[in-house]
């Protein structure tokens, strides 16, 4: 990561035609109940350190536009690693494709295909890709994040 | 950032109760070791021209060892009934890891004390050589030529599986009908990996994660004899005795004799004279609550002064009121001044049997 972000500042200055003017980071964190101590529970989000099935994961990607011009179409796909179950992004701007990446759309209006042959909606789990198309450009020097949850199969 | 990520927290949890339910399939999880990688990807254009995608450095990380596992009484949920002095008395046990990695389990069998028996009842006494066999056949059902391997530990039992072991018990004699005698399974997590090898106790990974696979001890306190996060799973059973409680009783009447009787028909007045006719009727009653009982045969020596009629032994017949009913069945045998029922039939609890024969005086 470090080293991304050192080679985007390098890069930056040069030109907008530079290949990397647009900088992405992604980290992941542990959702943990942590007792407080006032006896009330409270959740909180860490690096993760030990992470076993059923923990709760929090995907954030951060980017920015690094370039002397306005980024258009600014388009962020990430597939989903085979060991997490999809838990919903955190806006409803993002849409999700359960077919690997052939179709997309709200997780409500998505197919899949059973074994038999028979359509079923598509549940969260079956989220194979969650993308976010942004609508207007990204400024030069803007920056945001974008969030999704899941949960370690 | 971290604020800001909590209010997406918020939003999205009805979603994660709802995938709950849906992914209860993988109970034992993303096998241990395994890595969680992600990337992605942003496609963009400036000024209308296509750029190259951008994609973020992946980031990766282990998935650690989750011990997840219980020890139970194996249904159906009740007291083991023994008889004293029975040997091999079993309790059965399942041992169940839903755990995201092979394990090993010690297990250990011990005795109560006193207190509280598994079922509603209280421990009085002490099997002797409480023993853990194995279900070599996973069939579930102890059986003493095939399930012949003592077991300390549960070697490599796989994610989501579950063995069945038994513990098997000698019930000392003498124990009366309700003496409960209850005893503790336990098992603890061990590392497994090594087939044949009991693996090293699971303990908590301390401190900071470190690259390879961490262990967190996540067995839950699902009933009040085990505790939570402490790599132990603990269930109790126990057996409770059904003793067979005999009595046996004799009474004789008499039914006719020479001079009163056969001479002059008047059978209430039979006097105990020689040649008199005497019925003895010998009932063993079995006390309610108890066991059956198996096995029982009477044997009556008779007084030289009686000659005992030969071809009048009825038995297996019953009694009303401590008085035998002529409703036996030809049986039993005669030795010289001996009558001998051979087997009667199985006397339940708060039943009876009767053998009943003839008599005369000399």
């Amino acid at each position: 990561m470090k080293f991304l972000l050192a080679l985007v500042a390098m890069i930056a200055p040069i030109t907008a035609q530079a290949s990397n003017n647009v900088s992405l980071t992604s980290s992941v964190f542990v959702e943990k109940a942590v007792k407080q101590p006032d006896g009330k529970t409270r959740l909180v989000l860490e690096e993760p350190r030990t992470v076993v099935p059923g923990d709760k994961l929090v995907f954030v990607l951060a980017y920015k536009n690094q370039g002397a011009k306005p980024a258009t179409d600014f388009v962020v796909t990430n597939p989903l690693p085979g060991a997490v179950a999809f838990q919903g992004a955190g806006d409803n701007a993002a849409v999700v494709s359960a077919d690997g990446g052939k179709s997309w759309g709200p997780l409500a209006a998505l197919k899949v295909r059973k074994a038999d042959g028979s359509v079923r909606s598509a549940y969260p789990e079956d989220v194979t890709h969650v993308r976010w198309a942004m609508k207007t450009p990204i400024p030069v020097g803007a920056a945001g994040k974008l969030s999704f949850r899941g949960v370690v199969r | 950032m971290m604020i800001r990520t909590m209010k997406l927290l918020a939003g999205a949890s009805c979603i994660a109760v709802s995938a709950l339910g849906a992914t209860a399939a993988f109970a034992a999880g993303t096998d241990a070791g395994s890595t969680i990688s992600n990337t992605a990807t942003v496609s963009f254009t400036v000024g209308g021209v296509a750029q190259p995608n951008v994609s973020n450095t992946p980031t990766v990380f282990t998935v650690d060892r989750k011990v997840v596992f219980r020890v139970d009484e194996t249904a159906p949920i009740a007291t083991t009934t023994v008889a004293p002095g029975q040997t091999a008395a079993v309790t059965t046990f399942t041992v169940s890891n839903t755990s995201n990695a092979t394990m090993d389990f010690g297990l250990a069998v011990t005795q109560q004390v006193g207190g509280a028996g598994a079922h509603s009842n209280t421990d009085n006494f002490d099997v002797t050589t409480p023993t853990i066999y194995a279900d070599t056949n996973a069939n579930g059902t102890y059986e003493p030529l095939i399930d012949t391997t003592v077991l300390t530990f549960l070697d490599e039992v796989l994610e989501d599986t579950s063995r069945t072991v038994f513990v098997v018990a000698n019930i000392p004699a003498g124990r009366a009908t309700g003496d409960v005698a209850a005893v503790t399974l336990t098992g603890q997590a061990r590392l497994g990996g090594v087939a044949a090898t009991q693996g090293a106790i699971a303990t908590n990974t301390v401190g900071a994660n470190t690259a390879g696979v961490d262990t967190v001890l996540a067995d839950t306190a699902y009933d009040a004899l085990n505790t939570a996060s402490d790599g132990f799973g603990v269930a109790k059973d126990d057996y409770t005795v059904s003793a067979a409680a005999l009595t046996v009783t004799k009474t004789n009447r008499i039914i006719e004799d020479p001079i009163n009787t056969i001479a002059s028909g008047n059978a209430a007045n039979a006097k105990l004279i020689p040649g008199a006719t005497i019925e003895y009727c010998i009932i063993v009653a079995n006390a309610a609550g108890g066991g059956i009982a198996t096995g029982v045969s009477i044997s009556d020596p008779v007084p030289s002064t009686l000659s005992i009629t030969a071809g009048s032994v009825r038995i297996n017949g019953t009694a009303t009121a401590g008085v035998c009913n002529a409703d036996g069945v030809a049986g039993g045998s005669i030795a010289g001044q001996t009558v001998s029922s051979g087997t009667l039939n199985n006397v339940a609890a708060g039943g009876n049997v009767t053998m009943y024969f003839r008599a005369t005086i000399n």
